[in-house]
């Protein structure tokens, strides 16, 4: 939880200070791999941002995000595509809206078309390789560049040469699989050419603060390069973004992109972030909760979330109440064994609902009813109040409890 | 048995704060209240064991969530209460806090959203989205919660 409160804060700094140019400042938390912080901060480009930015992501993912919640990790890992692209026109039927939003960037929506399935898992667990990684993914960028500095005309196929060459960098986890990768699937002939040179160079010097500091200097060179490109062709637009990123420095803003054939009115704009939102913590619901995974709709995932919290609260009704009739010696020595064991004796506690299972193994529960109360006898005949409330409220796993009596 | 043996793989996760708290909680209540066998005792003790268990969770995940925050502030309400004193201060509290709360129902699908909002402490005043955030970490906690106390009366039973 901690770790999810560290990326929010993260997050909101990065919200706050929109005002700089989103690149630079979402460049500036992703990047905590302090080397290639500033490769991400001086590009400019839609796709070498986006390939070091999924390279910082490998390294910042181990600390930022312990796994508990994919939410985070697909947060940061969308931002990158959408905010370039507002300084960029590639897509001339888009649309841009500024959204407010309290969580900042955390809450951009976007759906990277090349990684539109989604899987976030897998992507990001083929960058997660903690030196490597980093010299593996930025070879991608490094194409990119190159194919900039070769004076493509075509911003597009270049972005989608650059997206199909980061697809292929982040399947091929070991340096043999990702040259052959990327040299049979390069589509073009000047990437198979860069390839091929980029391939030998890294051959030659694996040192990785050469590598690094041969990517800065190219990165520079390419930014210098991309801006006056930019300069050239766009700059009343740029112009425009610059005014617009200027005039609002403190608002927190999403910049939000209507996809092809949505309609691009603010309101449905602002309402699918929203349901889109809703569907991700729902998602995350679904994962809690066991035996969810087949269910889909909205209405039938809230009836079981609503089950299984009141079950939940139940359990724990019962159990107190079961440990107000235990008569516990506790002294300090023990206090501290049972600590342990009471953190270790899971055992077979993997399902909560099956109280059978649940009672660890080593332990068999029915050998251990106290006498003398009628309380052992659960939820059959409730003598107290607490224990009738329990009952009539009992409609969740009811074979499970029946296990008690046993 | 040697303490060696068992060692908490992470000793600052929330299940061996709650671990820890939970069994410093029943200590003192033990030392406090003698065990009697009457029925009304094991009631009051039954009610008080689950508002500790409650109360240890909540100060564990601290007030980072809004229903551990909520549930906290109850507890403490209701401690409060019992002081005849400030009744009709806490009384007018809960009374503003109820109006100024809201009901947001506008969205459309999400109509047991309200029995949710029943359920998970501090639920009346928050929306779907951070309502559906909140039951998460809610869930989260309250198995670590079951998990816990499970173990530990299965070994006072054994």
């Amino acid at each position: 939880m901690g770790t999810e409160d560290n990326g929010d804060m993260g997050f909101q700094h990065r919200g706050s200070s929109s005002g700089m140019n989103p690149i630079s400042v979402s460049g500036k938390i992703l990047g905590r791999a302090m080397s290639s912080g500033a490769i991400i901060k001086s590009t400019n480009g839609a796709d070498p941002f986006f390939g070091s930015g999924w390279d910082s992501l490998s390294m910042s993912q181990s600390e930022n995000f312990g796994g508990s919640s994919m939410v985070p990790l697909t947060d940061v890992a969308n931002p990158p595509f959408p905010l370039l692209l507002t300084n960029q026109a590639i897509d001339s039927s888009s649309h841009l809206v500024h959204y407010p939003s309290d969580l900042g960037l955390v809450d951009m929506v976007p759906k990277l078309p090349s990684f539109g399935s989604g899987n976030f898992s897998e992507m990001v667990s083929s960058f997660g390789l903690p030196e490597s990684g980093q010299i593996t993914n930025s070879g991608c960028p490094i194409n990119y560049l190159r194919n900039r500095e070769g004076g493509t005309a075509n911003t597009s196929t270049n972005n989608a040469d650059c997206q199909e060459n980061c697809q292929v960098s982040e399947e091929g986890s070991s340096p043999n699989g990702r040259r052959k990768r990327r040299a049979s699937n390069s589509p073009s002939p000047m990437n198979t050419n860069k390839n091929a040179e980029r391939e030998q160079h890294k051959e030659s010097s694996k040192d990785s603060s050469e590598c690094l500091k041969e990517q800065e200097e190219k990165k520079q060179k390419i930014e210098q390069n991309i801006s006056a490109n930019l300069r050239g062709k766009q700059t009343s637009k740029q112009a425009k973004d610059n005014s617009n990123s200027g005039e609002a420095p403190k608002e927190n803003y999403i910049h939000v992109r209507a996809k092809r054939g949505q309609a691009t009115n603010s309101h449905s704009l602002a309402e699918r972030v929203r349901r889109e939102r809703i569907s991700e913590r729902m998602r995350l619901l679904q994962e809690l909760v066991p035996g969810c995974n087949k269910i889909t709709g909205k209405a039938v995932m809230l009836d079981e979330i609503i089950n299984y919290v009141q079950s939940l609260q139940q359990q724990v009704e019962f159990l107190s109440m079961k440990l107000a009739t235990v008569n516990p010696e506790l002294n300090d020595d023990i206090e501290r064994i049972l600590t342990k064991d009471i953190l270790h004796s899971r055992g077979s506690n993997a399902a909560i609902f099956g109280f059978g299972p649940g009672l660890s193994s080593s332990y068999p529960f029915p050998q251990g009813i106290p006498q003398g109360t009628s309380l052992s006898i659960p939820f059959t005949t409730p003598p107290l109040n607490p224990m009738a409330q329990v009952a009539s409220r009992c409609h969740y796993p009811a074979p499970s409890l029946s296990s008690f009596e046993d | 048995m040697t303490l060696h043996q068992h060692l908490p793989s992470n000793p600052r996760s929330i299940k061996t704060r709650f671990a820890i708290r939970f069994l410093q909680t029943l200590k003192r209540l033990n030392k406090n209240r003698p065990i009697s066998s009457s029925l009304r005792e094991i009631h009051g003790r039954y009610r008080i064991v689950k508002l500790a268990a409650d109360a240890s969770m909540a100060s564990v995940v601290g007030s980072r969530r809004v229903w551990s925050r909520a549930l906290l502030w109850k507890i403490r309400n209701r401690a409060l209460r019992c002081n005849s004193m400030k009744r009709k201060r806490i009384h007018a509290l809960r009374v503003r806090r109820r109006g100024g709360g809201g009901h947001p129902t506008r969205e459309s699908g999400f109509g047991q959203a309200n029995d949710l909002r029943k359920l998970v402490p501090g639920g009346e005043v928050m929306d779907i989205c951070s309502l559906l955030d909140e039951t998460a970490d809610y869930i989260k906690c309250l198995t670590t919660q079951v998990q816990v106390m499970r173990n530990i009366a299965d070994l006072y039973t054994s």
